[in-house]
């Protein structure tokens, strides 16, 4: 059994249709990238996942369970943690306190939740940081910062939203290494990226969505060279 | 332990002043210091720890205060059964009170909150038949203990520090525990929280609601003390903003914070009044005027208020 | 401008002891004094954003709540220790009274509706809405958003404080004044829909309503309860207002 399953999510807003019937199956310990240009439905599709929407119509299930519509919180503790693309450190906690909370949502000893932390800190490299305040972090730090406070809610599924979002060119590499590792060492990814050298350097598999549908779905050098999706980012001239 | 060093100082001055002091106006003011300090905490749980503002405090306040008052005149049963009373009723309130914070931000909420606490103020104030109206309710005092007719004030400085200790703590509970940290995580950003797994909804009832219960008790103490309950003081606006006015000049978020603002905002008042009451009791106005300021220029250039200056953050 | 001003009843109150003492000194009629009071506290409004709000714009919400809180406790202490507690009232005859009411009412619903209008289809008025609605694009625009927020907010302390004139002649004038007119104010606006005028004067009339047919069923002591209940009622049940967008209460703004 698959351990993501989206069936048919909708999701509209006024007039707009974000989200169109979108669905495909994710198993577990895959890494997945999401592409499509902007106003794709990208982040919509990873709201409704995360309970923050709650889909119109189409179902969501993690591993048969059913998530649609519950609220974020319960999707969390099911298993589903999510990084954002605008980031949200908690600017007046120290960066371990940060973490502390994803952790302690696993445990409720506090004195073992800062362990935790600390260790999860150290995987990202920031431990050096950990009695720092939050918002004296630069933006790679806090994309860091953002990772490790998910991951430290145990999630079987991480939604990464723009990972490298941001980050200067030098400091890409060690963020991909990092994402690779975790990837290695069991974690299931989804990524929504607009670097495509990242995306085509990670991702085992691509889906690529345009005007809220899934427009391909497979192999990153097949989802490349798809009449589709080259049309879709490049315009109907460059179809070859 | 040195972090400890001023709240230690506070409660040993406070518990041990009775001791030393005869003055009957010193003593009053340190049980007025102590039980608006009390109530300035609770209100600091929810709208310091939760980051839910409330001007409806009141309230709960009213509502223990009429608790205690009822069990004396009403019911002819021990005020301590209108502490509970009172404390039950207001937790009743405030989780409906949190129920609505979870609906509406910021201002909005606030809003909501005087509303709530004017519905009370009207309905004590109009039914005659329940609470006396708005003529109000003396306390009757009956000498001994379990009646709470308590004389000395040196025993009621003592009945009052158990509850400040026990609010104090209770905050403390909540800079260490872990409910503390996830109400922190709630207080700065709800939907990272969420998406941490963070029951938010949940724990803001809870924190309104346990500041409510606080607040009743403080009202209640405060009832059986004072010995007369005025609906349209119990219950009004201005002593929501007076808890808040504490917290906050004393330093939102902290444990002590509460209690070193109702000290300074306490000592102030209690000394103007003796100087100007009677007919110059207008002049009293005055130390507000200073102190309405002071709240424009601290919540912009000095949010951390007075403890502020103990810990740099 | 997504503040809440809760020294909106002060400005009121302000404005009844304007006229209360235009009144007393000067023999003034109150409908004159409306004339000089409007723009009088319209630079009163100007002059209260440049000293106090504007520092706070851009803070969070709980700083702009406690700063014009505090800005409530001045203004009422103020008036307090000048004028005392005692309420002061401008005498006319009984009668009068009744078309002070009148005449209250239809000077406040031209107003709304020359305000409405003003919002709506004046270029200003445009460039206050643009403002409201998305702050960093109406600033990439050129529109100078400081001026905007002064104006909107004297605009408002003009409107209340011509409000308090017209009220003087009926209600009694203290240092408290204030809240009681206020809170109903804050329930039209929420009721009605943040951020939406029309929406706005049609709570206020059913808030009216509600109030009157109340006293006539329950009695006099209990139309404010109701109201007040009404309130908390449709917030309960749907918190963006009458007419307001779902979801933007969420927002706090």
């Amino acid at each position: 059994m698959s351990l993501l399953t989206v069936r048919r999510l909708s999701k509209r807003f006024g007039g707009i249709a974000a989200n169109r019937e979108i669905s495909f199956e994710v198993a577990a310990g895959e890494l997945v990238g999401i592409i499509g240009p902007n106003g794709a439905g990208k982040s919509t599709l990873f709201e409704c996942i995360s309970g923050f929407y709650a889909p119109d119509a189409g179902e969501v299930e993690l591993e048969g369970t059913r998530l649609t519509g519950l609220s974020p919180d319960l999707v969390c503790r099911r298993g589903i943690a999510r990084t954002f693309q605008k980031l949200r450190p908690f600017q007046g906690m120290t960066v371990a306190e940060n973490v502390m909370v994803g952790a302690l949502t696993r445990t409720r000893d506090v004195r073992h939740a800062r362990e935790q932390a600390h260790e999860w800190l150290r995987r990202v490299g920031l431990l050096e940081k950990a009695n720092a305040y939050a918002r004296t972090l630069s933006t790679g730090q806090r994309k860091r910062l953002e990772l490790a406070r998910a991951l430290a809610t145990g999630p079987r599924l991480l939604l990464l939203d723009e990972v490298t979002g941001g980050v200067d060119q030098r400091s890409i590499p060690a963020l991909v290494e990092l994402v690779r590792e975790l990837h290695a060492g069991g974690l299931t990814l989804l990524l929504i990226e607009h670097n495509m050298r990242v995306v085509t350097a990670v991702a085992q598999r691509i889906i690529a969505l345009h005007l809220g549908e899934v427009i391909a779905d497979g192999a990153p050098s097949a989802v490349a060279r798809s009449p589709k999706v080259v049309e879709a980012y490049l315009g109907q001239a460059y179809v070859a | 332990m040195k972090a400890y060093a001023p709240a230690l100082a506070f409660f040993a001055a406070a518990g041990l002043a009775p001791l030393v002091v005869d003055d009957a106006f010193l003593l009053d003011t340190l049980v007025l210091i102590l039980v608006w300090g009390c109530a300035a905490g609770a209100w600091n749980i929810a709208g310091g720890y939760a980051g839910q503002i409330s001007l409806g405090h009141s309230a709960f306040f009213g509502l223990g205060a009429y608790a205690a008052a009822l069990c004396g005149v009403r019911w002819n049963i021990s005020p301590w059964y209108g502490v509970a009373i009172g404390a039950a009723v207001a937790t009743a309130a405030g989780t409906v009170i949190g129920f609505l914070a979870n609906r509406l931000r910021g201002p909005y909420f606030v809003i909501a909150t005087i509303a709530v606490s004017q519905v009370l103020l009207l309905g004590a104030a109009r039914w005659r038949g329940f609470t006396a109206g708005s003529e109000g309710i003396p306390v009757p005092f009956r000498a001994g203990f379990w009646t709470l007719g308590i004389a000395d004030k040196r025993i009621w400085v003592w009945i009052v520090l158990g509850l400040a200790l026990a609010v104090y703590l209770s905050q403390l509970y909540l800079e260490r525990s872990r409910r503390g940290f996830q109400l922190a995580a709630v207080r700065e950003d709800e939907d990272a929280a969420l998406s941490l797994g963070v029951r938010a909804r949940r724990l803001k009832v809870a924190a309104i609601a346990a500041s409510a219960a606080f607040t009743a008790v403080c009202g209640a103490l405060w009832a059986q003390y004072v010995g007369f309950v005025d609906p349209l003081y119990v219950f009004s606006v201005d002593l929501s903003v007076r808890f808040s006015l504490a917290a906050i000049i004393g330093g939102l978020g902290t444990a002590l914070g509460p209690f070193l603002g109702s000290l300074l905002v306490t000592t102030v008042e209690t000394w103007l009044r003796a100087e100007f009451g009677g007919l110059g009791s207008h002049l009293v106005g005055l130390y507000l005027i200073l102190y309405g300021s002071a709240l424009i220029l601290m919540v912009r250039y000095a949010p951390q208020g007075l403890m502020g200056f103990f810990y740099r953050r | 401008m997504r503040v809440v001003n809760f020294a909106h009843g002060e400005f009121l109150m302000l404005g009844m002891y304007a006229a209360f003492w235009a009144f007393t000194l000067l023999h003034a009629d109150p409908y004159l004094t409306l004339v000089v009071a409007a723009p009088l506290f319209l630079a009163v409004g100007w002059g209260s954003y440049a000293l106090i709000m504007r520092p706070v714009v851009h803070t969070s919400h709980n700083v702009q709540v406690f700063t014009t809180v505090g800005l409530s406790i001045v203004l009422q202490n103020l008036a307090l220790v000048l004028w005392t507690a005692y309420a002061s009232v401008i005498s006319f005859g009984g009668a009068v009274l009744n078309l002070a009411q009148a005449v209250a009412f239809v000077l406040a619903v031209a107003a709304t509706a020359a305000l409405f209008a003003f919002m709506r289809f004046s270029y200003t008025g445009k460039l206050m809405r643009a403002t409201a609605q998305d702050r960093s694009a109406a600033m990439l625009m050129g529109i100078d958003t400081g001026r905007i927020y002064a104006l909107t907010w004297s605009v408002g302390i003009a409107c209340v404080g011509a409000a308090g004139v017209l009220l003087a002649p009926i209600y009694p004038v203290y240092p408290t004044a204030g809240l009681q007119f206020v809170l109903i104010a804050y329930i039209a606006v929420v009721l009605g829909g943040l951020g939406d005028m029309a929406g706005a004067l049609v709570a206020a009339l059913i808030i009216a309503t509600v109030e009157v047919v109340g006293s006539y069923t329950i009695g006099t002591s209990w139309k404010e309860v109701l109201y007040l209940l009404l309130f908390i009622a449709i917030l309960v049940v749907r918190p963006a207002g009458l007419f307001g967008q779902r979801g933007s209460e969420t927002l706090g703004v």
